[in-house]
C-alpha cells in the first residue's frame, strides 16, 4: 500500500539530522509514532498528549474533527508534535514517503523552537508526559470514588476550563500574598523614613495588585476546596502554563518549522518524483488564506524576509526571544504589509466593509489590528481586582476597545462563582464605552 | 537519531468522552425541542418523513470578544481592494467567511429524526386527559392472525422452507444410523409437511376523532392563522401518537360553518362576520352522525381570536354544555399576536363566556407568539403543570 517502510524513514532521518545539525539547530530527540488517521484524530483531540485526563469536551473535539474530515472540509494537519523531551511526533500511515520526509523536517524545526524559545522556559518538557499520565490516573480515581463521582468531577472541570487561559502570558512565577506584602511593607517603611506618608490602606487589600493568574489566586485565597478539587485546579493550571507559549507563538512556531522544512528539503537532494509533490504540499501549506491570517504563511514569509534583510543570525535571535506580538511589531514593515496585501474589515449586517488597506496612510492601523489578533491577544485580559465586603470576588476586564460577548461572560462568571465559596462573583467591564457590571 | 515505532493503540481513546458528549446533546434535544415545534419547516409533514433539525452545540464558555469588538485583519492575496469596498458575506470566497476562529460562534449539530421520534421526545412527559382514569375506549375488530404451524392443512398453506427443514433434520438423524448406506434418495415423508396456521382473533383498537375548529373571519390575520396552524399540528401529532386510528375533521367558520379539507382549512379566508355557534352546531351534528361518542374518543380544539357576535354567546354556552360531556377534551385557544395585543387589553367576549365553564375537560389557553404554542399545549395536556 504505502511507498515507504520504517527502514527508509530511518535512513532519511539520519540525513535530516546531520543536515539540521550543520545548521546549528538544537532540538530534543524525537520519537516518531506511526498511526492511522483515526488514531491521529484521537491524539489531536487530546492536544497530542499520549495520555490525558478525560472530559466530554475532548469527545466533542473528536466528533468535530472527524465530521470535518469525513465531509472533506478539512484535511488533517500533516504533523502533530508535542513539546516534550523527547518530543513525540505522529506520522500518519496513509501519508506517502515525500510527505513523511517533509513532516520529519518540519518537526525538527518545531522541536528546536520548543527547546530554544524563551516563552517555553517554564514548560518542563521532560516531565509533561508523565505528569499528564499521572493526572489522568488521579482524576480517574476521583471519578471512580463513591464520594466524588463523574458528575462532580466533570462539572468542576467545566468551571476550570471556562477560565483556563487566564494565567500569566509570559514566563513568571506566582508570588504569594505574604511575600508581596513583605515587599510592600519594606517599600512603605522606606517611604516613611524619607518623610513621606504613604497610603497604609493598600496593605489590607487582597490581592495587593491586579492578579492575572486566577488559578494561583484561587489556590491561595479560595476557601472550602476539597483535596481533589485542589488537585484539579493544579492540573488545569499546569496545562494552561504548558500551552500558553504555544498560543503566544503560533505564527513564529509554524513559520520557523516551515522555514526549516523548506531549506532542509532542498538540501536533501530529493529525486524528482519526491521533489515535485513536496513543492506542491509546501505551497499549499504556506499559501495565504483570503480574509484571514494563515500563521504558516505569515511566519514563513517573515523569517525569509528577516534573513534577507538582516542575515541568518537574526532569525536565530528572533526564534529565541520572540513571541508573535513582538515578532510582528518588530519585523513587519510597510513593504511586507503591501506585499501580503493585508487589510482590515468589519462585519456589517449583511456585508463586510473594507476599513483600511496597506498603503502609506493605512498600513499602521492594519498592523495594529493584526497585533490584536495574534498570540494571546485573542483572549480578553481578566484579573482579580479585590475581595469586597461579604466575600464578593471582584474580577476586572482590562478593556482595550473590544467589548466582551456578554452572554458568554455571564456564563463564565457563573462558572467562577462555583469556584468561589460564597458564590458571589462580579465582573467589571465596559460595554459601548459605559462601565458595565455582571 | 530519532526513534521510530508503531503507535501503541489505546483502543479508541476518546470513546467515553464522545459518549458523554452525545449524552449532553441528547439532553439538549429534549430541552430545546420545544423551540422548534413552531418552526414552519416541520409543520404539515407526515410522521415517517425524516426532518433535520438543528441542535445547538454544547458550548464551552470562555471570555471572548463580541461582535462589536471592532474590525479584523486579513490577507487578500492577488486581489485588488480599496477602502470602503463591500463584500457580501453570503459568498464563501469573501473575506472572513471561513471559520471565525475561536470566537463565540454558534455551533449547530444537525440531527436527523422522524416526526414520530420527535413526538416521542416532545410528548414524553405529557398525558392525554382521562387516559388513565377512563382508559381509552376500545373498538372490537375481528382479525385473522398467523399462529405457528400445523401438520395438516390445505395445499396453498404448505410452508416449503419449514418442510425442507424437517426433512433435513430427519436425514441427518438417519445418517448416524450406519446400517442405512443409501441416503442418495431421501424422499419427503408425510411427517415433514408443515402448514401455516391461521386463527381468528378479536383485537381491540382505539379510535380518536379530532375536531379542529377555526375562525376564518376577517379579523383572523395570516399571523394568527399561522399560530393556529402550529398549534393544531402539535395536537394532531400528539393525539395520533396515542391512538391507533385518528381521524380529523376540519371546521372553518365565519358567520357560517364549513367542513373542509386540511388545505382549505388553512388557506381559506373570508371577510364575513363571526358566529361561533354555527361551528359548534356543525360539530355536534357530525359527531352524532359519523363519530358517535360510544365508539370514538372525541377531542375538539377551537382556535379563534375571541371575536364573536355578541348575541351569539348564549348559543355558544348552550351548545358547549351539550357537547362537552361527550368530549375527552375541549380546548379553546385564543390567538392574539403580540403586536396586536394592545387592542385586546380587555377580555374578549368568547373568553368571558368560556371562562366560567373551564374545568378539567374544558381548557383555555392564550397564544400570542411561537413560544406560547408549546406552553398552551402543555397547559392542555400537562396535567400537573396546568394551572386552571
Amino acid at each position: 500500500m504505502s511507498d515507504w517502510n520504517l527502514e527508509q524513514l530511518k535512513k532519511w532521518d539520519d540525513t535530516i539530522v546531520k543536515l539540521a545539525k550543520s545548521h546549528d539547530l538544537d532540538w530534543y530527540p524525537i520519537n516518531y509514532e506511526v498511526c492511522d488517521y483515526y488514531e491521529m484524530i484521537g491524539n489531536m483531540s487530546y492536544h497530542g498528549m499520549p495520555s490525558h485526563y478525560n472530559h466530554w469536551s475532548f469527545g466533542k473535539s473528536f466528533e468535530r474533527t472527524h465530521q470535518m474530515y469525513n465531509l472533506g472540509v478539512e484535511g488533517l494537519p500533516y504533523e502533530l508534535i508535542i513539546n516534550s523531551d523527547p518530543s513525540i511526533a505522529y506520522l500518519m500511515r496513509e501519508n506517502p514517503l515525500y510527505l513523511q520526509v517533509l513532516i520529519m523536517c518540519h518537526c525538527v524545526g518545531h522541536s528546536d523552537f520548543f527547546k530554544n524559545n524563551r516563552m517555553f522556559s517554564n514548560t518542563r518538557p521532560e516531565s509533561i508526559v508523565s505528569g499528564m499520565r499521572n493526572a489522568k490516573k488521579r482524576i480517574q480515581g476521583y471519578v471512580e470514588s463513591p464520594h466524588i463521582g463523574i458528575k462532580k468531577v466533570e462539572s468542576f472541570l467545566d468551571s476550570l476550563h471556562a477560565i483556563q487561559f487566564h494565567v500569566y502570558r509570559h514566563p513568571k512565577e506566582y508570588v504569594s500574598h505574604k511575600e508581596k506584602k513583605a515587599e510592600l511593607l519594606e517599600e512603605i517603611n522606606r517611604k516613611i523614613s524619607k518623610g513621606e506618608s504613604p497610603d497604609l490602606e493598600q496593605l489590607n487589600k487582597i490581592p495587593l495588585d491586579h492578579e492575572q493568574d486566577l488559578f494561583s489566586f484561587l489556590l491561595e485565597h479560595g476557601k472550602g476546596f476539597e483535596d481533589w478539587e485542589i488537585d484539579l485546579i493544579e492540573i488545569v493550571k499546569r496545562e494552561a502554563y504548558y500551552f500558553m507559549p504555544q498560543i503566544q507563538t503560533k505564527i513564529m512556531n509554524e513559520g520557523w518549522a516551515s522555514y526549516w522544512h523548506y531549506k532542509l528539503m532542498h538540501e536533501l537532494d530529493l529525486p524528482q518524483n519526491l521533489h515535485l509533490p513536496f513543492l506542491k504540499s509546501h505551497n499549499q501549506v504556506v499559501q495565504p488564506h483570503v480574509g484571514r491570517i494563515n500563521p504558516y504563511n505569515m511566519g514563513f514569509y517573515l523569517f525569509n524576509k528577516i534573513e534577507e534583510r538582516c542575515g541568518i543570525d537574526e532569525i536565530f535571535v528572533a526564534r529565541s526571544v520572540g513571541h508573535d506580538e513582538a515578532f510582528i511589531r518588530q519585523y513587519l514593515t510597510q513593504e511586507d504589509c503591501e506585499e501580503l496585501n493585508l487589510f482590515t474589515f468589519s462585519t456589517k449586517k449583511d456585508h463586510y466593509l473594507i476599513d483600511d488597506v496597506s498603503d502609506e496612510e493605512g498600513w499602521k492601523s492594519v498592523k495594529n489590528l493584526l497585533v490584536n489578533q495574534v498570540g494571546a491577544n485573542t483572549i480578553p485580559k481578566i484579573y482579580v481586582e479585590s475581595i469586597d465586603e461579604g466575600d464578593i470576588l471582584v474580577l476586572h476586564h482590562e478593556h482595550d476597545g473590544r467589548d466582551l460577548e456578554l452572554d458568554y461572560a455571564e456564563k463564565v462568571v457563573n462558572h467562577v462563582s462555583k469556584l468561589w465559596k460564597s458564590g458571589l462573583v462580579k465582573l467589571m467591564t465596559v460595554v459601548e464605552d459605559e462601565p458595565f457590571e455582571i | 537519531m530519532s526513534i521510530f515505532k508503531e503507535h501503541k493503540t489505546i483502543a479508541d481513546r476518546s470513546s467515553s468522552d464522545r459518549r458523554r458528549h452525545r449524552d449532553k446533546i441528547d439532553r439538549a434535544i429534549k430541552e430545546g425541542i420545544h423551540n422548534i415545534v413552531a418552526e414552519e419547516s416541520i409543520i404539515g409533514k407526515d410522521g415517517k418523513k425524516k426532518i433535520r433539525i438543528p441542535v445547538r452545540g454544547i458550548k464551552e464558555y470562555k471570555f471572548v470578544y463580541g461582535d462589536n469588538s471592532g474590525g479584523k485583519a486579513g490577507a487578500a492575496p492577488g486581489k485588488n481592494i480599496k477602502r470602503g469596498d463591500r463584500f457580501s458575506n453570503q459568498q464563501s470566497s469573501q473575506p472572513g467567511s471561513g471559520q471565525a476562529g475561536d470566537e463565540g460562534g454558534e455551533e449547530y449539530y444537525e440531527v436527523e429524526i422522524t416526526l414520530d421520534e420527535l413526538s416521542d421526545y416532545l410528548f414524553y412527559d405529557l398525558e392525554l386527559p382521562d387516559l388513565i382514569k377512563k382508559s381509552i375506549k376500545k373498538l372490537e375488530a375481528e382479525k385473522i392472525k398467523r399462529k405457528g404451524y400445523r401438520n395438516a392443512g390445505i395445499r396453498p398453506r404448505l410452508d416449503k422452507k419449514e418442510t425442507v427443514k424437517r426433512m433435513l433434520r430427519r436425514k441427518n438423524i438417519a445418517k448416524r444410523d450406519v446400517s442405512k448406506e443409501d441416503l442418495e434418495e431421501f424422499p419427503f415423508d408425510d411427517r415433514d409437511l408443515r402448514y401455516r396456521y391461521f386463527k381468528n382473533s378479536t383485537s381491540y383498537s382505539s379510535n380518536a376523532v379530532i375536531f379542529f375548529i377555526m375562525d376564518i373571519s376577517g379579523s383572523m390575520s395570516t399571523g394568527k392563522k399561522y399560530l393556529a396552524r402550529s398549534f393544531f399540528f402539535l395536537l394532531y401529532h400528539f393525539i395520533r401518537s396515542r391512538y391507533e386510528n385518528t381521524e380529523l375533521v376540519f371546521i372553518a367558520h365565519d358567520a357560517k360553518a364549513y367542513e373542509c379539507s386540511e388545505e382549505q382549512f388553512f388557506q381559506r379566508g373570508s371577510s364575513g362576520g363571526t358566529i361561533v355557534s354555527s361551528a359548534l352546531e356543525m360539530m355536534e351534528d357530525i359527531m352524532m352522525k359519523r363519530y358517535h361518542p360510544e365508539n370514538w374518543n372525541v377531542y375538539a380544539f377551537q382556535c379563534s381570536d375571541g371575536d364573536n357576535w355578541p348575541s351569539d354567546n348564549e348559543n355558544v354556552d348552550k351548545l358547549l354544555q351539550n357537547i362537552r360531556p361527550h368530549c375527552q377534551l375541549f380546548g379553546y385557544c385564543e390567538i392574539e399576536p403580540s403586536d396586536e395585543q394592545l387592542k385586546w387589553s380587555d377580555e374578549t367576549s368568547l373568553w368571558t363566556c368560556m371562562k366560567v365553564m373551564a374545568d378539567s375537560n374544558l381548557k383555555l389557553a392564550k397564544v400570542s407568539n411561537k413560544t406560547d404554542v408549546w406552553e398552551a399545549f402543555n397547559h392542555f395536556f400537562g396535567g400537573k403543570l396546568a394551572d386552571v
